[in-house]
């Protein structure tokens, strides 16, 4: 694109702390106000800017590449007040195909502090919105984020990046789900009121579970709890009376010694006929005697167990963005040829120069017909025949320069080229 | 022409198994699709072979490189109707392989036609084999539903995911899958053994002959027996339940090819 000078400028968690982050921070009512400015102080044609806890940037499509980095700092150090000497070795830039390859890659979660988190691409899709809104993105930007989405989109549906869980309490649901298959019809039993099971046991129903039930040594807390997921009180003495009933059970009790131990593990799965249970132990110290995951058809993980699941499942992100990288290198690839095909210059030379050749050779084959010419005369002629070509050719140019600045018409311009007999060099 | 069907048969699942490892590898179900065209045109190549020769001679199992042609065929059919249940990729990984040995074994192996004999041509002949073979199809299933449970529970024991976590089903699924072709298997054997010895009444005016395959049969069905018996009523699953099944299925393969070398007078060797 003839008019496309990207200038992308910012800090992420990658290279500068949160002290930093926060005071370049743009909060969303001052957003509209920083926007305007961005694009009226500078000769900036277009600008929107990204910000979220992880990160600050700000793209625009300017003028002059150099000047724009520079301004585009000056405009981060002015806006927050911030002194350059400062800022500057927080701040990254980057200009046209590198700064299309980071936001390419920022959209896609790959430059994520949580690899192949999936809101990304919401604050991203904001942020465009945000710029649309207050009319500082034009043609070349929609472009660009048009393609930054479906970038996006492409990675999150042909790549494994945000497949596993990451989370204590979603790596406890997808554990569960390689067990039972499905939590519907399924009962957790919570042993133990406390903050962390509540929140696993809150995850598990929102995906499924149907019944909660709840034991705790002070009965209260224990109704109280269940009050919460609409499930039943145990009694602190009935607990061996119920816990067959219980599908997956999570241990977080204050408790001293074990709860459990590998005898009432084993009596536990003949009660119920084999059928398997999920332990989640979060309890420091532990409640369920390791020994209990040896009892056939029993699962045992205890908060240090989840975190290596996490840890395997965060390998698997990594291998999973190494595909998504070779996607984001084919968009670039691909935005890049079609940016080629978008450049208008080159037809305009060879436009020229195709038309300079037949003027001048039909200017000598002329020369000879006048006869002996004065200076002047000479002059004259050159001069009129001159400013006839630029008036012919003042249409088509002025033309192909407005086409050249909307991404949709490269047929158009392809076909110009055509119709003038004009190879692509 | 129904050996060049063959040949273009192990063309077909070839394409199959080598999609079904590259989907597995690579987690892109899109690559499932290839797979599956694989398998679905080899097996319409399959059955046209087969329906080639029914029509010349007789339903085609009566000599070695027909029964393993046949077999690999209800052992895909039995995997067909899983996917259409299941939709599990990954099952294709661990049918495949035996399906493409069995293939090509039937490929290598030329053995003649053979006329089957005026006394065994009976009704009992189109019940006996078919749903005998069915059985060990669907036990197939069974096994390779059950291995995948063992992988799965013991990367769920050891609480360190690796490469099967993340592919496998969960092992309801694998032991649900298990139970399901295992109920249907065993009927069918059942009603192949008994089809066989009404068969051998007609013929020989014996039921019970104690020719070896015969007896391993009856072992392989006794085994299965006592899973499902214990499943029913004990509510027998997971891993001790898989081993069972495992071991039943290589009980399986032992009748049906290993006990050649014991001498038997069974239908497909009277030579």
């Amino acid at each position: 694109m003839a008019n496309m000078n990207l200038v992308l400028v910012g800090v992420s968690h990658k290279t500068a702390p949160v002290e930093v982050r926060e005071r370049l921070c743009f909060p969303e009512p001052k957003l509209r106000e920083a926007l305007q400015e961005l694009k009226s102080r500078y000769d900036h044609e277009e600008g929107m800017i990204l910000s979220t806890c992880n990160r600050v940037e700000v793209l625009v499509n300017t003028t002059n590449l150099d000047d724009g980095v520079r301004q585009v700092k000056d405009f981060l150090c002015d806006f927050h007040q911030l002194r350059y000497d400062f800022l500057k070795k927080f701040l990254y830039d980057f200009t046209q195909m590198e700064a299309i390859r980071h936001i390419f890659r920022v959209a896609s979660s790959l430059d994520s502090m949580v690899l192949g988190e999936p809101q990304i691409l919401g604050q991203v899709k904001n942020a465009f919105n945000c710029a649309q809104t207050a009319g500082t993105a034009g043609s070349v930007l929609s472009y660009v984020m048009s393609k930054a989405f479906f970038v996006a989109k492409r990675v999150r549906s042909e790549t494994g990046i945000a497949s596993s869980a990451v989370s204590i309490s979603y790596t406890a649901v997808e554990l569960a789900k390689k067990i039972f298959n499905e939590l519907s019809g399924k009962t957790v039993l919570i042993l133990g009121a406390g903050k962390m099971s509540e929140l696993a046991a809150r995850h598990l129903t929102s995906s499924g579970v149907s019944r909660v039930l709840v034991w705790n040594r002070t009965y209260q807390r224990a109704l109280d709890l269940a009050a919460v997921f609409r499930g039943d009180a145990i009694r602190p003495e009935e607990l061996f009376k119920h816990i067959e009933k219980a599908d997956i059970i999570i241990s977080s009790t204050g408790a001293s010694s074990f709860i459990l131990n590998k005898a009432d593990g084993e009596r536990l799965i003949h009660l119920r006929k084999n059928r398997p249970v999920f332990i989640i132990d979060i309890a420091v110290p532990r409640d369920i005697d390791p020994q209990i995951n040896k009892v056939s058809n029993i699962f045992l993980y205890d908060i240090d167990d989840l975190r290596n699941v996490i840890d395997a499942n965060l390998k698997q992100r990594q291998r999973e963005a190494q595909f998504a990288e070779e996607i984001v290198r084919q968009e670039v690839e691909s935005f890049l040829n079609s940016a080629k095909a978008m450049d208008v210059a080159p037809t305009i030379v060879s436009l020229r120069n195709h038309w300079e050749s037949i003027r001048q050779q039909e200017l000598a084959k002329s020369k000879n017909r006048l006869g002996p010419l004065t200076r002047d005369q000479e002059a004259a002629i050159d001069t009129l025949t001159q400013s006839l070509l630029n008036k012919i050719l003042h249409g088509p140019i002025s033309e192909l320069k407005t086409l050249s600045r909307n991404p949709a018409a490269k047929e158009h311009i392809e076909t110009i080229k055509r119709i003038l007999g004009l190879k692509d060099r | 022409m129904s050996l060049i069907l063959l040949r273009i048969t192990i063309a077909l699942y070839s394409i199959g198994l080598l999609h079904s490892f590259l989907t597995i590898i690579t987690r892109k179900k899109t690559l499932f699709r290839v797979a599956l065209f694989g398998i679905c045109s080899g097996f319409l190549s399959h059955a046209w072979s087969i329906l080639y020769t029914w029509r010349e001679t007789h339903l085609p199992v009566s000599n070695l490189h027909e029964a393993l042609s046949f077999f690999a065929f209800v052992i895909v059919l039995a995997f067909l109707l899983s996917y259409a249940r299941y939709r599990l990729e990954s099952l294709s990984v661990f049918i495949f392989p035996l399906v493409f040995i069995l293939t090509l074994a039937a490929n290598l192996i030329s053995s003649p036609q053979q006329p089957l004999p005026e006394i065994l041509k009976s009704i009992w002949f189109y019940i006996h084999i078919p749903s005998t073979f069915l059985g060990y199809g669907a036990f197939f299933v069974t096994f390779a539903a059950s291995v995948m449970y063992l992988i799965q529970e013991n990367e769920l024991k050891r609480k360190r995911p690796q490469a099967f976590y993340y592919r496998l089903p969960s092992l309801e699924i694998c032991d649900e899958l298990g139970y399901r072709s295992l109920s249907i298997g065993f009927p069918l054997l059942t009603i192949g053994i008994v089809a066989g010895a009404l068969w051998a009444n007609k013929a020989w005016e014996t039921y019970w002959g104690w020719d070896p395959k015969i007896i391993w049969t009856f072992i392989t069905w006794l085994i299965y027996a006592v899973l499902i018996h214990y499943r029913l009523s004990a509510g027998l699953r997971g891993r001790r339940a898989a081993f069972m099944a495992i071991v039943g299925f290589f009980f399986v393969l032992f009748t049906f090819i290993g006990t050649r070398y014991l001498g038997t007078a069974h239908p497909y060797i009277q030579r």
